[in-house]
């Protein structure tokens, strides 16, 4: 059997006659009536994601300017510039990702997860390429201070991520929460590149970058959550 | 609700879609997709003939994509009026420019996701399904059921399901599906490809293929 046999058969199958009443489509019809009025739509994918990008930069900064620049002190021109347009780049792609996932209808080109597996794998790339110090003090106590304030910093930032853009609407919330998670991993790394001024390769790679992975996983858990409880509060609704 | 008003609304319909109340046998008298968009923009600007003659046009498309999903008439009834309501408080999201199909399925789909999901109706679903797939693979001309493109459709997955139902039934590109299933257009291609294989092998077993000549037209 052909292609073009089983469109014929879908085709004809899909013409067999509906019983849709007009008295729904005037009941549907009926029931938006009261609440028409203009609503501004959207601004462009770009712009909000310009937003988010920004929001983003804003925190890094400010949570390294109370902390202390120390990191991107002790850096040479080609470390700045590789690990600040990677997490430039990444940012950029976490924020669109995280309109899409905002905005019913988007073009989805890539998923959350291959972004944040994408993003992880990347980071650790260049980290390993440009540290090469691969002596190990105090890794724990050092590196626990490190991922507590990368994650810190991430809350602000998926906060205000979220804030921006809180009139879409999430069609998969775990899927909006990991790609807010992500972008605000990136904040946090951000932080600590700009702060941390301990540059040995182990302590960058496994502290510095676990804050991407697990601000993506605990942004995707906490709205798993939230609409777990919201579907809960719903069936309890109506079962009242 | 008086005759003036049903009047109006019917009249809007007429004038929007170029039908008469049967929106079902306009469908196909349509203007192209492209309208959907300006209708859109007009929507989102309180133009309330442009929300009725939207209804018009997407009812009957979103119903049967609800059909397709082994829904009952019933439920595919509340799950539109759902949708619509959805739609109307999210209209804003909708964005200018932007192809409006797409955008009416994917919140389509995510009505029908959480009308599951609060219901706890996965098992019954998959009972029905079970049964429809029965139904599917019985002799052609046994019943008018089995002509009907919920029945055609009904040994696919889910997924599967609602690709084809919107890109061969509802004449939507590779790239609007995966704009309304937030997937890649590599994905559509797949679950299409295996979805064909599956028909293939259901058509052929039961040789609807030769059905068709006399028993679905």
């Amino acid at each position: 059997m052909k292609d073009e046999e089983i469109d014929d058969v879908l085709m004809k199958a899909a013409q067999a006659p509906d019983d849709l009443k007009p008295e729904m489509l005037q009941r549907i019809a009926d029931s938006i009536k009261p609440s028409i009025r203009p609503v501004r739509p959207l601004p462009p994918s770009w712009l909000m994601t310009g937003e988010l990008v920004l929001v983003c930069a804003a925190v890094s900064l400010a949570g390294a300017a109370r902390a202390g620049f120390f990191g991107f002190e002790k850096m040479d021109l080609l470390e700045r510039l590789l690990i600040f347009s990677v997490l430039a780049l990444f940012a950029w792609l976490a924020g669109n990702l995280f309109v899409s996932e905002m905005i019913p209808g988007s073009l989805r080109r890539y998923s959350p997860s291959a972004l944040l597996g994408l993003g992880s794998v990347t980071l650790l790339g260049v980290f390993a390429f440009l540290f090469r110090d691969y002596q190990i003090d105090h890794f724990v106590s050092i590196g626990i201070v490190c991922l507590f304030t990368g994650l810190l910093h991430a809350i602000p930032a998926v906060f205000l991520s979220w804030l921006l853009l809180r009139r879409g609407f999430a069609l998969n919330p775990v899927f909006a929460g990991l790609a807010a998670g992500t972008l605000g991993g990136l904040a946090g790394v951000g932080v600590l590149e700009l702060h941390c001024p301990n540059f040995q390769a182990a302590h960058i790679l496994v502290w510095h970058t676990a804050v991407v992975p697990l601000s993506g996983a605990a942004g995707a858990l906490v709205a798993w959550t939230l609409r777990f409880r919201t579907g809960l509060n719903a069936r309890q609704r109506a079962t009242r | 609700m008086g005759p003036q008003m049903q009047w109006t609304m019917g009249n809007s319909l007429r004038e929007y879609a170029g039908a008469g109340t049967d929106c079902m046998k306009a469908l196909p008298l349509m203007s192209p997709d492209s309208n959907l968009e300006m209708l859109m923009a007009r929507y989102q600007q309180g133009d309330f003939g442009a929300a009725t003659s939207l209804i018009g046009r997407i009812s009957p498309q979103l119903r049967r994509f609800f059909l397709a999903q082994s829904e009952s008439r019933a439920d595919a009834d509340d799950l539109l009026q759902e949708t619509w309501l959805r739609i109307h408080k999210v209209r804003h999201t909708y964005r200018p420019g932007e192809p409006a199909l797409p955008w009416f399925y994917a919140i389509a789909r995510h009505v029908r996701v959480d009308h599951y999901r609060k219901s706890i109706r996965t098992i019954v679903g998959e009972q029905k399904l079970e049964a429809m797939s029965k139904d599917a693979s019985s002799v052609p001309g046994e019943s008018d059921h089995v002509h009907r493109l919920e029945a055609l459709l009904a040994p696919l997955p889910e997924s599967q399901r609602e690709v084809i139902e919107m890109l061969k039934v509802s004449g939507m590109s590779l790239e609007e599906v995966a704009r309304a299933t937030s997937s890649s257009v590599g994905s559509v291609k797949q679950k299409v490809h295996r979805a064909y294989k599956k028909l293939r092998e259901k058509m052929g077993a039961t040789g609807l293929a030769k059905g068709r000549s006399g028993g679905l037209s």
